[in-house]
């Protein structure tokens, strides 16, 4: 493997890094020596960069724990170990980590510890648009962001040092364009040895009692005074001010993170950028309370440009009201709260606070629809597979389950044409909320519990021993395709490979189900793309309603994963094909299977004269699978070629 | 790159076509010329799964955000992708529009049709005068290799004289990027698009 530019050791180097990936070259030069994450948009690719990293610098521990709780426990440990460590994760991930979060910040930590929370506005790939800034004055620790690459690297690498200072931990917060977006980064010192791991037997700091944490609750305010007093002269945060006016007021803007890079632009293309007064913020909690105060006493008026909540804002009027100021201060009357700010929004609302005349062309008017591309479930996905089944036996049975679905590529059936989910919230809820959905099902309308593999081993089994103890006669269906595909096909414990790529224990998913309680008649494994087999035993699965809780593993590999396991093997794709004398145009195949690889075309004409719409499969884009051969064409018009 | 907001380059296609590739492709480039900061945004996670991906390139010496305004160039690898981002774009901006159709099944499921080539110009030649199609594909297989359709399309845009980059950092970059075996054939496809550019610049850009 070619050493890739975030490994070198070249530092000076002045290279083209995604956010994610300089982040992780912070962490290396930051001497970081544990490092735990669970996947998820935008944050997977620190992890997968670092694993690269260890490649050349066998130093890192590396683990992708089985949720974020553990991740953060995972770097915890590592942290009051003396070791420096980080713990990286998406926004909701932080939800799922907040009971050890909230608490841990008591205790504090010995070596320098960062937890990364990447936020997603516009959810891009998300469930919620969280602002994780909230989590700062909620845990009471400082939250730094990021505004380019490159100091996505420096402040990372700044942060281990901050947090051993204070012994406090330090949440980095960052945005989807930041982690998505590359920049200029240049490289710096690699750290690769700190102090050796040691433990701190001092029962008052690191066992969490109330007698104790009455103590440290105290001392963590103190801490956060200190960062308080240190966020003024924090080395990313910036204050310029300017005599000039413009408009005839003396204009002063607050900004951080992403939105900071375009308020930049935005003012250099108005060409007022050394005419206005602006602070830059790096640390976003606890705020740089003096120089906010400076900005607010030397302007006339203030805008704050922040994606989503009135962070900052609320924060600056508070500082504004102990200090007395009355002066116009601006935010979400001049910026949405929800979404993504568009370029285009930056320019209007900063014109417009500057008194500029400003008008963007206006496209011409358009009558052309456009059909959207939402995300599909890919060629061969097996979780269609299911879903088909599942349909199938819905109709045999003349039923409608309601199903509970869960995060993963298989939440993507809620979309036409299978549209098979019915509630959804977060990881693990499809079983947690399926208990009590479960309790009023008929048979008309039993109730089936959704879930991946990851997901499952993520926070799926607390829900399933609960069923089993408080006897919610649940089904659910593990849809295990052997990795963790929405973020990026990583490995998880059913595959028994580590994110390393060396080979770890795997966990043999019907043992723990057996192991949560479930009894073994009402265990079903089936390979999810074998459709008679799935629609008889499904049809078991469901009619078993009564005898408790049931599990049924419908288990195939990722296609994704799938294809490179064929080239590996030298396994020839076989060629699916529709019969064209047979098929009559019904395009069951299109509008209620959905496999992207089926296009309409315009049939030969026909004996009357005319051409009928006809199914056909386009080559390039069928991953050869075969589901569609048994049991979706109605009328055995879809075969393979050759047989 | 007189302004202030530096050299603005979209990249708009479905995944699995390359844009982010070529976004990268593009990045190193124009770091490799010197002098410029360099930004990107790219489509990364769900939206991959047979979306659109977009990748916003921009460059220039004072370059600070990632997203961009309004586009000097759009390289559309899909026909439908350039209306679909065509807010991007205004009288200045250069399209250079791969004919490769690719239906998203949303076609069949919402019902609504993909719209005719036809009418698609016309709509993107009130946008800008300068809409130029190209039949990526059909000159990526003459090439020798389908996947090359993003080369023929940066080819034709530098000679368009459309990237404000050295040839020589273009090609560097592309010789760290593409494989080693791929290279003859991405030589190839860069030249045939670098041909049709050069038609394309003196029709209309001289
Ligand atoms: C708390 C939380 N962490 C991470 C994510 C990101 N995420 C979305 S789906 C998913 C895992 C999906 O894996 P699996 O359940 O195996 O389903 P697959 O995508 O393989 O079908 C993850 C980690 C999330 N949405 N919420």
């Amino acid at each position: 493997m070619n050493k890739p530019d975030y490994a070198e050791d070249t530092p000076g180097k002045e290279v083209i890094l995604m956010g994610n990936e300089a982040i992780a070259r912070g962490i290396l030069e930051g001497g970081v020596i544990v490092g735990a994450a669970y996947p998820g948009t935008p944050s997977s690719e620190i992890i997968e960069t670092l694993v690269k990293i260890q490649k050349f610098h066998p130093h890192l521990i590396l683990e992708l724990s089985i949720n974020e709780k553990v991740a953060f426990e995972v770097s915890y440990g590592g942290a009051i170990s003396d070791l420096r460590s980080v713990a990286i994760m998406k926004h909701v991930g932080l939800n799922v980590a907040s009971d050890a979060f909230m608490t841990a910040c008591y205790s504090g930590t010995r070596g320098g510890f960062v937890v990364i929370s990447a936020d997603d506005p516009n959810c891009y790939s998300s469930q919620n648009e969280q602002d994780n800034r909230y989590f700062g004055p909620h845990a009471l620790v400082p939250v730094i962001e990021p505004s380019s690459p490159n100091e996505a690297k420096e402040m990372m690498k700044g942060a281990f040092e901050l947090s051993e200072k204070h012994n406090s931990i330090i949440l980095y917060r960052t945005t989807t364009r930041l982690n998505h977006g590359r920049g200029n980064v240049t490289l710096g010192d690699i750290k690769t040895s700190g102090r050796p791991a040691s433990y701190e037997r001092n029962p008052n700091k690191w066992v969490c009692v109330p007698s104790n944490s009455r103590v440290m609750r105290i001392e963590l305010l103190a801490r956060l005074e200190k960062f308080s007093e240190e966020s003024n002269t924090y080395p990313f945060t910036s204050i310029k001010l300017s005599e000039e006016k413009v408009d005839g007021k003396k204009l002063g803007f607050i900004s951080a993170g992403v939105p900071y890079s375009h308020l930049v632009d935005a003012l250099n293309h108005f060409n007022i950028i050394d005419k206005v007064s602006i602070l830059k913020i790096g640390m976003v909690y606890p705020p740089p309370t003096k120089l906010i105060t400076q900005l607010l006493e030397h302007c006339d008026e203030i805008l704050i440009v922040e994606e989503l909540e009135p962070f900052i804002e609320n924060l600056v009027k508070q500082i504004a009201f102990d200090a007395k100021i009355q002066k116009p201060v601006h935010g979400k009357d001049t910026f949405p709260i929800p979404g993504e700010f568009p370029v285009g929004l930056y320019l209007e609302k900063v014109a417009q606070f500057a008194g500029i005349d400003y008008k963007t062309e206006e496209l011409p008017e358009s009558d052309i629809a456009l059909p959207p591309r939402l995300p599909l479930l890919c060629p061969g996905c097996s979780h269609r597979s299911t879903y088909w089944a599942l349909k199938k036996v819905e109709q045999k049975l003349k039923i409608k389950t309601f199903k509970s679905g869960d995060i993963g590529c298989y939440t993507l059936g809620v979309y036409k044409p299978l549209q098979s989910m019915d509630a959804q919230i977060c990881m693990g809820s499809s079983i947690g909320v399926g208990n009590a959905l479960a309790k009023f099902q008929t048979e008309k309308e039993p109730v089936v519990a959704i879930i991946g593999d990851s997901t499952f081993f993520h926070s799926g089994v607390p829900g399933l021993i609960n069923a089993v103890y408080n006897q919610n006669d649940l089904l659910v269906i593990i849809m295990d395709n052997r990795s963790t595909s929405m973020t990026g096909m990583q490995p998880n414990p059913g595959t028994g490979v580590k994110i390393t790529g060396e080979p770890g224990n795997r966990i043999i998913l019907e043992d723990l189900v057996k192991g949560c309680g479930v009894l073994e008649e009402n265990i079903w494994i089936e390979d999810a793309n074998d459709t008679p087999k799935m629609l008889e035993k499904l049809e078991e699965a469901i009619l078993a309603r009564g005898n408790g809780v049931r599990v049924f593993i419908s288990r195939h590999v990722c296609s994704l994963l799938e294809i490179g396991q064929w080239k590996r093997q030298g396994k020839k794709t076989p060629v699916v094909k529709v019969d064209p004398d047979k098929c009559v145009g019904c395009m069951t195949c299109i509008r209620q299977f959905g496999c992207p690889a089926f296009v309409e075309i315009e049939g030969e004409p026909e004996q009357d004269g005319r051409k009928r719409k006809k199914s056909s499969i386009d080559p390039d884009v069928c991953r050869g699978c075969g589901v569609c051969v048994i049991g979706v064409c109605p009328y055995g018009a879809i075969y393979f070629e050759g047989e | 790159m007189e302004n202030s907001q530096g050299y603005n380059i979209l990249t708009v296609g479905v995944g699995g076509q390359g844009v982010i590739f070529s976004c990268k492709l593009l990045a190193a480039a124009a770091l490799e010329d010197g002098g410029n900061q360099v930004r990107t945004a790219e489509t990364h996670g769900m939206a991959q799964r047979g979306g659109t991906v977009i990748g916003y390139l921009r460059f220039g010496p004072k370059v600070s955000g990632p997203l961009i305004h309004k586009a000097d160039v759009m390289l559309s690898f899909e026909l439908s992708e350039a209306l679909r981002s065509i807010k991007y774009a205004d009288s200045h901006t250069s399209l250079f529009v791969s004919t490769d159709v690719i239906i998203p099944p949303s076609v069949y499921t919402y019902k609504i049709p993909y719209p005719e080539q036809e009418k698609t110009l016309k709509y993107l030649n009130k946008v800008t005068k300068n809409v130029h199609l190209i039949n990526a594909r059909e000159m990526a297989v003459k090439a020798g290799n389908s996947k090359t359709l993003n080369v023929i399309l940066i080819g034709a845009m530098f000679g368009a004289g459309k990237l404000p980059i050295k040839e020589e950092s273009l090609k560097n970059a592309i010789i760290k990027f593409v494989p080693a075996k791929a290279k003859e054939v991405n030589d190839v496809a860069f030249k045939m698009g670098y041909e049709i550019g050069q038609k394309i610049k003196e029709e209309f850009y001289e």
